[in-house]
């Protein structure tokens, strides 16, 4: 019966691999400058804010 | 703390819908809803609240639907505000600022913000339809065209073409209104009009004989450069609400703005000067001013020697009236006259601005003659921030006057001559012969003045006077028989005067035809029972096309919204009218039709073929649409694209727009400016007149628009001219082969203006601006009072003219009214205006609820003293009686806006006829949401002595207590 | 962080109502309500004047203070808004505000109104933004979109200006420096405790 540990040796390095393969990639990863983390809702005003600034410029200003 | 005015008449809400709930109005005090610490909710009347009902919310924007943007012009004043708006599904949904337009810069008053509500369109006419025993029958297009056609053709047959009076409209397209001209030319008769008769017909044709082009100078944004601006008889607060936004913006920049009116407007609320006067005295007014100028040596004693003829003879009228004499015909006191002349003198350039408190007159022509004497004395005519701002009307009375229709010229001032009209023929492709067959040929008549001539060649019946046409005895009039039939598209019948009478002559009418997108108060103020037809006709949102605004600057107009119901644009209802009456195919002989619809953009090709008297030649539609789509490349202060695709042109091309579109020209941003080369915008003053007349010389001496190859004055340009310069050969063969025996005006080729402008010259000549003219009933401006004046004491030295037997065909009269003194029995001077929310006849606006409900009722401003004397208290109703007898029930309002002896009222209501609400004659469903009494039902007899101008701004009336 | 307000510049305004229409046309309110109104003092004498006045959005806004139901709430920009949901139409807001602003649309005998309503800066309310339930109950929510009101932005001579409280103040300021007049910001100290600046000591 030598085809029983070689057959268990297969599943094991399948199984092995398998884990690899499907290990879920939860890491960001780095760049220099680069902000990559969840939307900050602060930010958004802070450009809704511009925006209406910019438009207050563009429709309400003296020209 | 008196808080509120007009607004005071907020009637309830469920009314409008209902004519029985009329008992029930009430009013409110709505300043002291706003301001105080507001605790009158309670007071307020229950009627007044009500819930939204799901209809009223209706065209609002989805979420998740595509929005579409169309740009549009405001189709309410000559300011030519710019419209954003939106479409979701072809409806129209919302509005936003259009910031990038350099005349409004996105702004509105509340009549351009109410533009959507043309989208919503619920009291329009929405199918033709005629009367039947006094009855509203619906009706097919086909039927409705071919009923009026075959009426058309049989009183045609029976009375010959002069029996139709045709009213074309200033709230038409230029393309339009143009048509609407060539419509009546071809049907065979000059009796056809538009609102521009009782607009500023007085300022065009005075302005006009003083300098070259009877048009505003300037323009509203180049105010902001002036450092006084003198308003007469102006309310731009009211009637150009945007306007205010450049002159404002003048008056920051430290510019004196002085308000001379005879009622303190909202304009004259905002004016650092304000001068109460006596209504139509503005010609004593104005040589009190010249007095004390010429008295101080403040003229501009160059300028009028290089460009002004006669300002001595001027001179000689102006030492009559001592400040002593124009403080008593006009009223104003003596030192506000000296602070005003001494403010015009010391702060230039100044402007001077001037609507219909001026020209509606008897003798407006003279008035607005002697407006440009006194800024050709102060040498403020041809210079940024100077100019003779004349604030126009409607959107498009401007381009109604140049192309449209009127009764005294073909379109653009060619005149009615044999050579005007052969001028126009070749423009048609038409033969001569064949429309010369189409008038009434059979004789000539009388023209007034000992001369006689055929119809063509006579200025027609003026909107002023349709309803003379129709009632004086035919013996009298210089055409064959009265007018029987009257079309009326796109005009209130309610802006012109002797409503009574009025009313009996549409009694008298054999056909009445209105063409308007509402009833009006033609089709109700009668008690005609037959022949009576409306044809819903479209707004100017649900077509497209151009559009002149006062500064002359031609803006293009995208469709927003395709016809509402059953409704047609004016041109399409033009063609469908020719092709019945047998002469559509002459119509549109060089226009692509499609669908019984003449294109537009060929309308405006061909009247830039045959324009080039004011230069409507270059405005080509590639270049118009070009405009408007790099608006925002425009200078919001000089007009001028200093960059960009549009580089170098002024915003719209302003008139005139010398030469074809390829020349390029970029438009005249100010008339008469020789600091510019004529290629770039500059002018000088027109030729017009001859090189000289009693001995003096009427070409300018020593001035010439920059970079002129002629340094002095010259006369107009002609082949020949061309020839004696040696400037021909710079022709090309084809320009040569057209231009040869023509002028700088019938060249069709364009190489004439094209090779005078090469060599810096103006095409029209460079001549003097006169004061005298000598063609005019009085060459220089006198005097005169009012037919009805309060004053009968003064007629005696400042009489008015004789009657006159024919004039625009038919017997006026001057002398025979004034000769009595009708002031015993109306002792009140009888004025009237504009409210911001209105306009015109007010149709469109009092049947629009976001409007109609900020001014719902008509009234009448008395001041407390003739309250008073009256036994009226502030807001009951009164019997207004005009001179005439013709009677109006309308609110008081008693305030000091108005000087005692004065009554103003607005004049945009119509739908009530001497103290009866005309309800019930309207089509279901058609009625506007406000009604009242037409002030004109008031007003009374009077016409200018040279365009026929009606008098409405200083008659007589009493007031009773209703 | 931007603070909304409004100012209207007396010395502009024209009293011509393109912004009460401008408002009527944004959010199509029912007749009988107006949620901007504009006053005129001295009516037809010398010294008249206008102003535009809807709700100011106030800082420490009276009528949320009054509200027995608390349904006033206010945004970071400093708009005040207010749940119709909540509201039971007491009234208390009105006699509470000193620009007059609430308005009650519904109702058939005193005491018993409807949702108060009155100018939302063109904001909206609490419902999700631009949809049909919010246009029903609120108007247009123009801020949402990234655009102001529409009564300023469509002002006949830019009198009303509504926007950052900053930028309208620079604005105005700058006016004044021009004309040389005192600064009569209308409404800001009540709205806004806006003290306008003392003459300097010399």
């Amino acid at each position: 019966m030598k085809t029983y540990p070689r057959v268990l040796t297969g599943l094991i390095v399948l199984a092995g691999l398998v884990g690899c393969s499907s290990e879920p990639r939860t890491v960001t990863m780095h760049e220099p400058g680069v902000y990559k983390g969840a939307k900050d809702p602060l930010l958004a005003q802070r450009e809704q804010q511009q925006m209406l600034i910019d438009r207050f410029k563009l429709v309400q200003t003296d020209r | 703390m008196k808080t509120f005015r007009k607004k005071w008449l907020q009637r309830t809400s469920r009314e409008i819908h209902s004519p029985k709930s009329l008992s029930r109005r009430t009013f409110l005090i709505r300043g002291s809803v706003a301001l105080g610490s507001g605790a009158v909710l309670g007071l307020l009347p229950l009627s007044c609240v009500r819930k939204a009902t799901e209809e009223e919310r209706k065209n609002f924007p989805l979420p998740d639907v595509k929005t579409e943007y169309r740009r549009t012009i405001c189709t309410h004043c000559s300011v030519g505000c710019g419209i954003i708006a939106e479409l979701q599904n072809g409806v129209w949904t919302g509005q936003e600022p259009d910031y990038d337009s350099p005349l409004n810069l996105g702004a509105h008053c509340c009549k351009g913000a109410a533009a959507r509500s043309h989208g919503l369109g619920e009291r329009r006419l929405k199918f033709p339809m005629k009367l039947v025993n006094g009855a509203w029958v619906r009706l097919s297009w086909k039927q409705a065209i071919d009923e009026i056609g075959d009426r058309l053709l049989k009183i045609r047959a029976e009375s010959g073409p002069d029996a139709l009076f045709f009213c074309g409209s200033s709230k038409a397209s230029n393309e339009g209104a143009y048509l609407q001209g060539k419509f009546a030319a071809l049907w065979g008769t000059n009796n056809v009009d538009n609102q521009a008769r009782i607009c500023h017909s007085t300022t065009v044709d005075g302005v006009a004989n003083t300098w070259g082009y009877g048009a505003m100078t300037n323009s509203y944004n180049d105010m902001r450069n002036s450092k006084a601006m003198l308003f007469l008889g102006s309310n731009a607060a009211e009637a150009h609400p945007v306007a205010m936004q450049h002159i404002l913006r003048a008056k920051e920049d430290g510019s004196k703005m002085i308000v001379v009116d005879p009622r303190f407007t909202r304009t004259a609320a905002h004016a650092d000067i304000y001068a109460r006067l006596r209504s139509g005295t503005d010609i004593p007014f104005i040589y009190g001013l010249l007095w004390h100028i010429f008295k101080n040596g403040w003229e501009d004693k160059e300028y009028i020697a290089r460009r002004v003829y006669a300002m001595d003879q001027i001179r000689r009228e102006v030492e009559k009236w001592p400040p002593e004499e124009v403080e008593n015909v006009t009223g104003v006191p003596k030192e506000k006259v000296f602070e005003i002349a001494q403010t015009m003198a010391k702060n230039r350039p100044g402007t001077i601005i001037w609507c219909m408190g001026i020209t509606q007159h008897h003798m407006a022509s003279h008035t607005t003659r002697l407006f440009c004497v006194l800024q050709l004395a102060l040498g403020n005519i041809g210079v940024s921030g100077g100019g003779a701002n004349i604030f126009r009307g409607h959107d498009n009375v401007q381009g109604a006057t140049d192309v449209g229709p009127n009764c005294h010229t073909l379109s653009c001032y060619y005149g009615l001559a044999e050579g005007s009209w052969k001028h126009w023929c070749r423009v048609w492709s038409l033969d001569y012969e064949w429309v010369k067959s189409r008038f009434d040929m059979t004789r000539q008549y009388d023209a007034g003045g000992g001369k006689t001539a055929y119809t063509m060649n006579m200025p027609g019946i003026p909107v002023s006077r349709w309803i003379d046409g129709v009632l004086e005895d035919k013996a009298n009039l210089s055409q064959r028989d009265n007018l029987r039939a009257v079309i009326f598209q796109g005009m209130a019948c309610n802006s012109q005067t002797r409503g009574v009478e009025m009313k009996k002559a549409l009694e008298k009418l054999d056909l009445l035809v209105i063409s308007d997108p509402f009833p009006t108060h033609m089709a109700v103020m009668s008690d005609r029972k037959n022949d009576t037809y409306l044809l819903p006709t479209c707004t100017q949102y649900e077509t497209y096309g151009s559009a002149t605004a006062s500064n002359r600057s031609l803006q293009w107009r995208e469709k927003v919204i395709d016809p509402l119901y059953e409704s047609l644009p004016d041109h399409v209802i033009l063609y469908k009218l020719a092709k019945k009456l047998g002469f559509a195919d002459e119509l549109c002989k060089n226009i692509k039709v499609t669908n019984d619809e003449p294109l537009i953009e060929d309308l405006l090709r061909e009247i830039n073929r045959g324009a080039w008297t004011i230069g409507y030649t270059g405005q080509s539609p590639e270049r118009l649409k070009l405009h408007a789509q790099h608006r925002r490349t425009f200078d919001p202060r000089t007009l001028k694209a200093e960059a960009g695709p549009c580089k170098g042109d002024y915003y719209g091309l302003p008139w005139p727009c010398w030469g074809k579109p390829e020349m390029k020209h970029p438009g005249t941003p100010i008339l008469y400016d020789p600091s510019k080369p004529v290629a770039e915008g500059g002018l000088v003053f027109r030729a017009n007149w001859g090189m000289d007349y009693n001995g003096q010389s009427l070409l300018a001496g020593g001035v010439y628009s920059k970079g002129s190859e002629l340094k002095d004055g010259y006369p107009e340009f002609d082949a020949e001219i061309l020839k004696k310069l040696g400037w021909w050969d710079d022709l090309t063969p084809e320009e040569k082969k057209e231009a040869e025996g023509k002028n700088w005006k019938t060249d069709l080729s364009g190489g004439i203006q094209r090779v005078v402008i090469k060599h810096g010259c103006a095409p029209f000549g460079n001549g003097r601006a006169r004061c005298h003219v000598w063609t005019y009933p009085d060459p220089i401006p006198v005097h005169r009072e009012p037919l009805y004046t309060p004053r009968f004491d003064l007629v005696k030295k400042y009489p008015t003219y004789p009657d006159r037997k024919a004039f625009f065909r038919l017997p006026t009269r001057y002398a025979s009214i004034q000769s009595v003194d009708h002031s015993t029995k109306y002792p009140l001077i009888f004025t009237s205006g504009r409210l911001t929310e209105y306009e015109g006849g007010g149709e469109e606006q009092r049947s629009d609820a976001w409007l109609a409900k900020l001014q719902p009722e008509m009234f009448a401003e008395v001041n407390p003293k003739d309250a008073n004397n009256a036994g009226i208290s502030d807001g009951q109703y009164i019997w207004l009686e005009g001179a005439e007898g013709g009677r109006i029930k309308v609110r008081a309002m008693v305030t000091q806006r108005v000087g005692p002896g004065t009554v103003w009222t607005p004049f945009h209501f119509g739908g009530w006829f001497q103290g009866k609400d005309l309800y019930e004659k309207y089509p279901q469903g058609t009625a506007p949401y406000t009604r009242g009494e037409a002030c004109n039902t008031a007003t009374t007899y009077g016409y200018d002595s040279v365009t026929q101008m009606q008098e409405t701004k200083a008659t007589l009336c009493r007031i009773t207590p209703a | 962080m931007a603070r909304m307000k409004f100012l209207c510049d007396a010395e502009r305004c024209i009293e011509c109502n393109g912004c009460v229409t401008a408002c009527n046309n944004e959010h199509d309110v029912p007749w009988g309500i107006n949620r901007r109104h504009v006053v005129t003092l001295n009516d037809g004498v010398s010294g008249e004047k206008s102003i535009s006045v809807a709700c100011m959005h106030c800082t420490d806004a009276p009528c949320a203070a009054v509200c027995p139901v608390d349904c006033f709430y206010t945004t970071p920009d400093g708009i005040v808004l207010h749940d119709k949901d909540l509201c039971i139409g007491c009234g208390y807001c009105f006699y509470a505000c000193p620009f007059g602003a609430p308005q009650f649309p519904e109702g058939n005998a005193f005491a018993e109104r409807g949702k108060m309503d009155k100018c939302t800066f063109c904001a909206g309310g609490p419902l999700p933004d631009n949809s049909v339930e919010e246009y029903r109950m609120y108007g247009r929510n123009r801020i949402a979109e990234g655009k102001l009101p529409l009564c300023a932005e469509m002002c006949a001579t830019k009198a009303l200006l509504g926007g950052d409280g900053n930028i309208v103040s620079e604005i105005y300021i700058q006016r004044i420096t021009k004309r040389g007049g005192k600064s009569q910001a209308w409404g800001w100290e009540t709205a806004y405790h806006f003290k306008p600046a003392k003459e300097k000591n010399p």
